[in-house]
């Protein structure tokens, strides 16, 4: 895997957190990371450092786009040129889930084509057609997850797509079809993809490579069988 | 229906005062009120915060003479202030209809302040950052955003401060007088009807502010209601 060049990395120095302390130095190389471990050890911190939503923190980021490492951290959030599908949905209440999913494509004022094109593939990859001219109170939580993975999808052109327990609220079988379209996607794209989860099998499925975080700390970084070795043993032991 | 005949010129002047205010408040509240909601954790800013939120809520417990009568000293020729108005405009803005608007827009700060910052503080900020991640500036993510999402406080704000403005007295009758088609607004001609004993026309006038705060308030509790 080290023979891969690294796409981005990052490198959080001991940022205070509550009573979390957040160390990582990181190279992302697969097309896609999963970044993996319990409730409240930092994962989605990572994510908000990527961002640079996390005020006055002391993080390094970049992107590796043609051989030259550019960094990203001293950038506003939007210039970064990425996508995020943050914890929760996040949707804007008052637009509509067009407008949602349009949102980014707007704001880069792109042409009126140009945004009904990347919605129109954006909701149908996730399934939304027909609640396109939905608002998000009507929604359910899991359909609500679908715009936020939509409205990430239609992000014109990102270097990065960055999702935050992004499967949360679906059912089996529709997070299983749309983990699988959305890997599709992204290779085509040639965008690479860091989510964060706590589910095991999620991160199994996606033969992704796996930071595993505990407590604020890198414990581990590897393939999902590798890193993910011990889960894995429990589950098939589970399974017969 | 019959409408009570009232002071045209009072009346006219009144609704200018009023929206006037109403709009050079709401474009300097906005700002203000947004600074006031952001959450700060460096204690000196807070105490600033706090100093400035007390400081825009003063209209609200001080008599309007007391502020009325400040703010004529501070337009007349005994304040540095005062004698640099008078030099720039060649006359002091007590008793003029632009010293009056002055007046009315301290007097009802608070009520176009308030129902802003709690509307400020009320947005998500994770929508906020949401918008900044995906491509909004700060502008963009406020105007896209946050001022959708405040739009039926804005209407709030805006209700308030023109009742408010149409019903003021003391700090009119200190800053502005009692000058006809400049500063006479319909609460200082209830005033004067009173005083020369013509109850009638004190009722008609009185009648038409009953008339002019019970239609702003309803329009408050409509919006209330609209949203939930």
């Amino acid at each position: 895997m080290s023979a891969v060049a690294a796409h981005h990395r990052l490198r959080v120095d001991g940022l205070q957190l509550g009573g979390l302390q957040l160390q990582a130095a990181l190279e992302f190389r697969a097309p896609w990371t999963v970044v993996f471990g319990p409730s409240g050890s930092g994962k989605s911190s990572l994510l908000r450092a990527m961002c640079g939503l996390l005020a006055g923190a002391q993080v390094e980021f970049a992107r590796q786009p043609q051989g030259r490492w550019q960094r990203l951290d001293a950038l506003a959030p939007e210039r970064r040129g990425l996508a995020y599908a943050p914890q929760g949905a996040l949707l804007f209440p008052h637009l509509t889930v067009w407008e949602n999913v349009a949102f980014a494509a707007r704001c880069r004022g792109l042409g009126r084509r140009q945004v009904a094109e990347s919605v129109t593939e954006a909701l149908a990859l996730l399934g939304l057609e027909a609640m396109a001219e939905r608002r998000p109170a009507g929604l359910s939580g899991g359909e609500r997850q679908r715009v936020a993975l939509a409205r990430a999808l239609a992000v014109p052109s990102p270097s990065l797509l960055l999702l935050d327990e992004p499967f949360t609220g679906l059912d089996r079988e529709l997070r299983e079809t749309l983990l699988e379209r959305m890997r599709v996607a992204m290779v085509q794209r040639g965008v690479p993809v860091i989510s964060v989860t706590h589910d095991v099998e999620e991160a199994l499925r996606l033969q992704a490579e796996v930071v595993r975080l505990a407590e604020g700390r890198v414990l581990a970084q590897g393939t999902a069988t590798e890193v993910l070795a011990s889960e894995r043993a429990a589950m098939l032991r589970v399974l017969g | 229906m019959h409408i009570p005949a009232v002071d045209s010129t009072a009346l006219g002047l009144t609704l200018r005062l009023a929206g006037l205010t109403t709009l050079c408040l709401l474009l300097l509240a906005t700002p203000l009120a947004a600074w006031l909601a952001v959450p700060d954790a460096a204690r000196g800013l807070r105490w600033l915060r706090r100093a400035v939120q007390a400081a825009v809520a003063l209209p609200l417990v001080l008599p309007p003479t007391v502020l009325g009568f400040y703010l004529l000293l501070g337009m007349g020729p005994l304040t540095a202030l005062g004698r640099w108005l008078i030099a720039r405009l060649g006359h002091s803005l007590a008793f003029t209809f632009w010293g009056l608007l002055v007046g009315s827009m301290i007097y009802s700060l608070p009520f176009a302040v308030q129902p802003l910052v709690v509307a400020f503080a009320g947005v998500d900020r994770g929508l906020v950052e949401t918008a900044r991640v995906l491509g909004a500036t700060p502008l963009g993510a406020f105007r896209r955003v946050v001022l959708p999402l405040m739009r039926g406080s804005f209407v709030t704000a805006a209700v308030l401060t023109f009742a408010h403005t149409v019903g003021e007295f003391g700090v009119v009758l200190m800053v502005g007088g009692d000058i006809p088609g400049v500063t006479r607004t319909l609460s200082i001609a209830i005033f004067d009807q009173v005083q020369e004993m013509d109850y009638a026309a004190a009722n008609r006038t009185a009648l038409w502010l009953v008339g002019l705060s019970f239609v702003a308030l309803l329009a408050v509790l409509g919006r209330a209601r609209h949203e939930r």
